[in-house]
């Protein structure tokens, strides 16, 4: 292969906006789906010269903590690439340029992209590169990445440094310089002298040969330790930092800290002390509202008509074509309708994708974790699991892929598999014919407890993994604001289109098995004695039917008895929105039920009781989701055995709420109260048990709430103390 | 005195970054000893907060802001 060449740098530098200009006019954008990671790759072609880009995820610093900034860090610790293009935020020079630092340690060549956004452009004037080149003694080319200026001088520093294979390594003071030596005569490489020095035996991969000269570092490192008087993990980013000030005094005319007025400016309104919780709901609910409300409704009603207009003509195409009735039946109901079913929720999600890119683009996002982070926290989630949370309500699918930005595995684990409970756009014709045909005036009052009870359950959900099964979810939080920028029309485009593409290929390759499935179970039965294709009327008899009467058994301590429900659930599992159609086919109902059911009331009046149909709600609710979610779930948790688990887990909760509110409401009203004195005495005893526990537990009375154990030493309490006098 | 206890609106000066479970994030992200950093606000809800260092703004919880030593600068006006 020709040249490869990695872009690398801070988070919100602008890196895949720099990606898509190199790769723009001729882009063939790979996405290799890897562990919860993606890079991407393309290729950029000029004249003779052709280069693939590689757009690795963004990283602060090459110690890293979460998975998805492991995959760059081992990226240049393999070498993997010929050069790298480092983006450097020109607005973000400090921080920014210790990366570059890292970077330079490393004998991979570098080529420094100075990018400005459009609000920064002023300040360019303000920085010497040519100075700023000088010193670190590599090649700095300034860059518009969203105007595309500069593209062609970068590459043709690309070209040069390529045939020179130049590299300066930045010398640092003299007692840190010694230090690196010493390291560097065991492993007879400065780079992973450098690693070592940082992060101790984490520098090294997992089969990385240096490793087995661990014992004989680990000598050299303590009495090494001696030495530098501070924190030994702290001397080199000091060092860095330091040479960083004297950079930044010398190529900056005038100090950048306090350029950033206009984002202030904004967010004095947005992250205000009494405003910006009540700002963020706003936002959220015309989010939700434009998508999922008249307007979003409107769009999608045009787009289905569109597209059942569409199947239907191909339909009669396929029925003139006079092939066997099964393989038109197949096309027509199996591929198409359920096509069409899935593929009909297109509009509103890409109206959902188009907010949550402009909100992501802005920097919105980061603002809605920082406001909301608090009031999560005592659920074992962060601020930034809010986010992939509230996506939830629109679509499972979107919400899930969007965990991975959180920092660890569990963490992404943890609020992957709390995003069923939040419930779907799909649901909510299952609550609307439900609760419209049992609970008449009340009908809104029930819709919205259901949305309640799975906040309740996710919640409460994230409180028990967090305890049992995923300790280690940090729950980490720090993170950076970004300016607030104005979102480009074609970045809020790719983005959206992105999100959509993967939705439509999940529908053409998942779904459309799933559908063959059960176009078959729905459509083939034993009708008097033989097995054969059955007509629309007759699902009574079909395999599915039979497996639902089968199953009947099952669901009836939640109050099911009557077997065209079960069916409509096991449906249920394909796509949430065929829950009602089901029901309307099995009881008979002609015309679109989802349009118009309360022609379905009479008939549910009849089968279910109003603690019943509670009952049925809540599992719809809370039972695993739809397969395109399922699908979601499975690349998001990676492995089969969370995967199953979750599965389990879901169903089991699911099942048990139900028959819990059956159960419950069904009693006659002493047996209610009988369970309610009950709980009150099990409560006063376990809290009262719970404080004698805690007071008898707790060494660390100073300190509560401390992270980590360590951070609870007697010094650091002594010297708490001792601050604590002081003030006093 | 630690990150912590400085008011909005206060500037302090890193002395020392104590043993938390984000502390090499912290330091990489440019929170090292004798760096200036002001103190913007406080989230709604009292935590996390917001600081200028470096030229940016960082949020970080309290949890953490305990683990940083400093002292208090005084406004020079």
């Amino acid at each position: 292969m020709s040249l490869r060449i990695a872009l690398v740098g801070n988070p919100n530098s602008g890196k895949t906006t720099l990606f898509n200009a190199l790769t723009g006019s001729n882009q063939s954008v790979g996405n290799w789906p890897g562990v919860t990671v993606e890079k991407k790759s393309g290729i950029y072609k000029k004249d003779n010269f052709e280069v693939e880009i590689i757009d690795l995820p963004g990283i602060y610093s090459l110690s890293t903590i979460s998975l998805e900034e492991e995959l760059t860090s081992n990226y240049i610790k393999n070498q993997k690439m010929d050069v790298i293009i480092n983006i450097v935020d020109a607005s973000n020079l400090e921080r920014n340029l210790y990366l570059t630092y890292q970077l330079l340690d490393s004998s991979i060549p570098v080529v420094v992209a100075l990018n400005c956004m459009d609000i920064v452009e002023k300040q360019l004037a303000n920085i010497n590169t040519v100075k700023l080149a000088h010193i670190l003694g590599v090649p700095i080319v300034p860059i518009t990445a969203s105007k595309k200026m500069g593209i062609l001088e970068l590459m043709r520093q690309v070209e040069v440094l390529n045939h020179t294979k130049r590299q300066v390594h930045p010398i640092y003071n003299p007692l840190v310089e010694s230090t690196i030596q010493r390291f560097t005569d065991i492993l007879q490489d400065r780079f992973f002298a450098i690693r070592y020095f940082e992060d101790g035996e984490k520098a090294f991969t997992k089969d990385c040969v240096l490793k087995s000269k661990l014992p004989q570092l680990e000598e050299a490192k303590e009495s090494e330790k001696e030495k530098h008087g501070i924190d030994f993990d702290m001397v080199l980013p000091n060092a860095r930092y330091e040479s960083i000030e004297q950079i930044r005094d010398e190529v900056l005319s005038k100090p950048l800290l306090e350029t950033i007025s206009t984002t202030e400016k904004i967010d004095q309104v947005l992250t205000h002390r009494l405003f910006g919780i009540p700002l963020f709901g706003l936002i959220m609910f015309l989010v939700f509202f434009i998508a999922f409300g008249p307007m979003g409704s409107f769009i999608t009603d045009g787009f289905v008509s569109l597209i059942e207009l569409f199947f239907q003509l191909i339909g009669q195409g396929v029925e003139a074509a006079g092939m066997a009735p099964w393989v038109t039946s197949l096309i027509n109901n199996g591929f198409f309708g359920g096509l069409a079913s899935v593929v009909g929720f297109l509009p509103q999600l890409m109206i959902l994708f188009l907010f949550l890119s402009l909100l992501e683009d802005s920097g919105y996002m980061s603002r809605a974790a920082f406001i909301m982070d608090r009031a999560l926290r005592r659920f074992g989630l962060s601020g930034k699991s809010f986010i992939p949370m509230l996506l939830g309500f629109g679509c499972s699918v979107p919400a899930m892929v969007s965990t991975r930005t959180l920092d660890k595995a569990e963490d992404r684990k943890l609020t992957t598999m709390i995003i069923p409970f939040m419930s779907c756009g799909a649901k909510a014709p299952i609550y609307g014919v439900f609760a419209g045909a049992l609970f008449a005036r009340g009908a809104y009052v029930v819709v919205f407890s259901m949305y309640i009870l799975g906040i309740l359950v996710a919640l409460l959900s994230a409180l028990l993994f967090k305890k049992t099964i995923l300790k280690s979810a940090s729950a980490n939080y720090l993170m950076e604001l970004p300016e607030y920028r104005r979102p480009t029309i074609k970045n809020t485009w790719i983005h959206t289109w992105e999100r959509s593409k993967g939705f439509l290929i999940k529908a053409g390759t998942i779904l459309l098995g799933a559908f063959i499935v059960i176009w078959f179970l729905s459509y083939f039965g034993t009708v008097d004695g033989s097995f054969r294709l059955l007509s629309e009327d007759e699902i009574e008899f079909s395999l599915l039917g039979q497996i639902g009467q089968f199953m009947l058994p099952i669901f009836q301590p939640m109050g099911v008895y009557d077997w065209r429900a079960t069916v409509a659930i096991l449906t249920g599992f394909v796509a949430k929105e065929s829950v009602v159609g089901t029901l309307g086919i099995l009881y008979g109902v002609s015309g679109d039920v989802i349009e118009n059911g309360s022609a379905l009331y009479p008939y549910i009046r009849a089968a279910f009781t109003p603690v019943q149909a509670y009952a049925f709600m809540a599992f719809a609710l809370l039972s695993a989701p739809c397969i395109a979610a399922l699908a979601a779930m499975k690349k998001e948790l990676v492995s089969m055995k969370w995967f199953l688990f979750a599965l389990v887990y879901e169903m089991g909760v699911a099942y048990l709420v139900a028959f819990l509110i059956y159960q419950i409401g069904s009693m006659s009203s002493g047996g209610i109260l009988t369970i309610v004195f009950l709980l009150i005495v099990i409560g006063i005893v376990a809290s009262t048990g719970y404080r004698v526990f805690k007071n008898k537990g707790s060494t660390c009375v100073t300190c509560s709430g401390c992270v980590v154990d360590k951070s609870c030493t007697r010094s650091e309490l002594e010297r708490k103390s001792n601050t604590d006098v002081t003030q006093e | 005195m630690t990150l912590k206890d400085i008011k909005p609106g206060q500037t302090c000066v890193i002395v020392n970054v104590l043993t938390n479970n984000l502390r090499k994030r912290i330091i990489d992200m440019g929170l090292t000893n004798r760096t200036l950093v002001k103190v913007k606000k406080l989230a709604p809800l009292g935590d996390p907060m917001e600081i200028l260092v470096r030229g940016y703004l960082l949020t970080i919880r309290k949890a953490e802001a305990r683990t940083i030593e400093v002292t208090l600068v005084e406004e020079v006006k």
